[in-house]
């Protein structure tokens, strides 16, 4: 019977002796030497051309500033007049000493693999009207900006398809909740203004890629249908740069670091916003009023890492308004650039400096 | 008392054998990688109990002066003359559960930034390698493939 324990033991401990020898020859200090000519040709060719590995393009280009994941930000112009009715002799004018608000926005890349990536993205951003005098307003559509601010509530759904090393489809669609409703006063999910886009690009290199598509769009305020002309570019000193989706933003870009940029450029901003004919304040049955806003946003934004991935962005900049960018329609429908169609009110804003901060993480 | 020690015994013997295979499953993520851009080719070794990566190949080696690239976007001044050639950009990894080492960083020299980073093993020759911040659901997964040795 001791034998056989002694056998069980010895049996043990040469196992444990065995494996304890293989798994310390795994143990390193430092890395190993590696002499690549000990690999297969692959060590140095293109991974495109690896057994088994398609090669897909990125959705980035060398030097591009970086993806906000998360922004908290905080939007100011200074005042302006607002008029109202300026084409008849009733003209209403009125000053506003700021027009301000807080802008959101979470953006999630649920998918993202080199074969396809999906972003969801959340937003929210606010305008408050300050009028100078609120209690002397009598257009409907400052009565009704003065009583409830500007609401946007939007999600949006981003996916970038690689087809290969050099093709890229680019999808992107927008489902915005645009009024000056209140939280406890939600707007019905059925004024959802919904705007998409897609892109076929190509990406040339490291540091440029472009693209042409259409897009459904609300950035001059009513629905319209237009095309759209991706570019993004690198220098290759990587010093300086050009972003752009056009008609939307282009920006020129100058790198200091790769934790440091300044973005030289344009924005249009803009959407129809429901207005809730609160107190039939616009008369009795207009219950299907659209604000079209939409406004060019010539901007300098400095962008800079404060801490790892969290970066700090701030803009200064000239906010324009052009004329029939501020009117209201009745109903949400497709009007032209080149439309006569008479507006339910009209009315004009003047332009004015603006501020922006925002605190954002980016992405890797 | 006999059965005692063969139970004993036994148990050791299976729990040894375990950590055995534990540890030859491991060991899968030691060898050449190629990262998705064709760029670089990673050299994954172990390191005590920790797995580590550092680039042994560049597809361009030399800056536009023909020298040798360095570590210029790194946020520690003391670190961008450092070479990028040997850097070791994978850190830390420790396995956790089958074909999954967590716990281990990512350094992206475009950028200079370190992140999170997770590497799954999708079968023998293949690896995604997912670099985050904080959360998983923040990041970015690259596919990285295992370059053969000579037979």
């Amino acid at each position: 019977m001791k034998k056989k324990n002694l056998l069980w033991l010895c049996l043990f401990f040469v196992q444990t002796f065995l494996f304890a020898q293989n798994d310390s020859t795994k143990v390193e200090e430092e890395a190993p030497p590696l002499d690549l000519s000990q690999f297969s040709g692959e060590a140095e060719v293109a991974t495109s051309n690896l057994a088994g590995m398609k090669s897909y393009c990125s959705s980035k280009i060398f030097g591009i500033s970086p993806t906000k994941l998360i922004s908290i930000g905080y939007d100011y112009q200074l005042g302006f007049d607002m008029k109202a009715n300026p084409e008849t002799a009733g003209t209403e004018t009125q000053s506003l000493n700021a027009l301000h608000g807080l802008r959101l926005l979470a953006n999630f890349p649920v998918v993202s693999k080199n074969s396809w990536t999906l972003n969801i993205g959340a937003s929210y951003w606010e305008s408050n009207y300050n009028f100078a005098k609120p209690d002397e307003l009598r257009s409907p559509t400052m009565r009704s900006l003065n009583q409830s601010a500007l609401r946007n509530a939007g999600l949006s759904f981003t996916v970038f398809k690689p087809l290969d090393a050099k093709h890229f489809i680019l999808f992107l669609s927008n489902h915005d909740l645009n009024g000056d409703y209140r939280l406890d006063e939600f707007q019905s999910l059925s004024l959802l203004k919904h705007s998409l886009m897609g892109i076929f690009g190509w990406r040339k290199h490291d540091r440029l890629q472009f693209g042409f598509g259409a897009a459904r769009t609300y950035r001059v305020g009513a629905m319209n249908y237009i095309p759209v002309i991706l570019y993004n570019y690198t220098s290759e000193n990587r010093k300086w740069g050009i972003e752009a989706v056009l008609p939307a933003r282009a920006n020129y870009r100058r790198t200091f670091s790769a934790r440091s940029l300044l973005l030289v450029g344009y924005e249009l901003e803009g959407n129809s916003y429901h207005l809730r004919n609160r107190g039939n304040v616009f008369g009795a049955g207009r219950d299907d009023l659209e604000l079209r806003r939409s406004e060019m946003r010539l901007k300098l934004s400095y962008e800079r890492s404060l801490y790892d991935f969290l970066w700090i962005s701030l803009q200064a900049g000239y906010r324009y308004n052009w004329r029939n960018s501020y009117n209201v329609d009745r109903g949400d429908f497709f009007r032209s650039f080149f439309s006569s169609d008479p507006y339910a009110f009209q009315n004009t804003i003047g332009n004015n400096l603006f501020f922006n901060i925002s605190f954002n993480l980016v992405s890797p | 008392m006999k059965k005692a020690v063969f139970l004993f015994v036994l148990v050791i013997f299976v729990l040894s054998a375990n950590a055995y295979s534990q540890t030859t499953e491991a060991d899968a993520l030691v060898g050449l990688w190629a990262p998705s851009s064709g760029k670089a080719r990673i050299q994954v070794y172990k390191k005590g109990d920790k797995y580590s990566g550092r680039i042994v190949w560049l597809k361009e080696p030399n800056d536009s002066e023909g020298k040798p690239k360095l570590d210029k976007n790194n946020a520690d001044e003391t670190l961008r003359k450092k070479p990028l050639l040997g850097y070791v950009m994978l850190k830390d990894f420790g396995y956790v559960s089958k074909n999954l080492w967590e716990n281990g960083t990512i350094y992206d020299p475009e950028n200079g930034s370190t992140y999170s980073c997770k590497i799954e093993l999708i079968d023998s020759n293949t690896l995604e390698v997912r670099g985050f911040i904080g959360v998983a659901i923040f990041g970015r997964t690259d596919t990285w493939k295992r370059i053969q040795m000579k037979n």
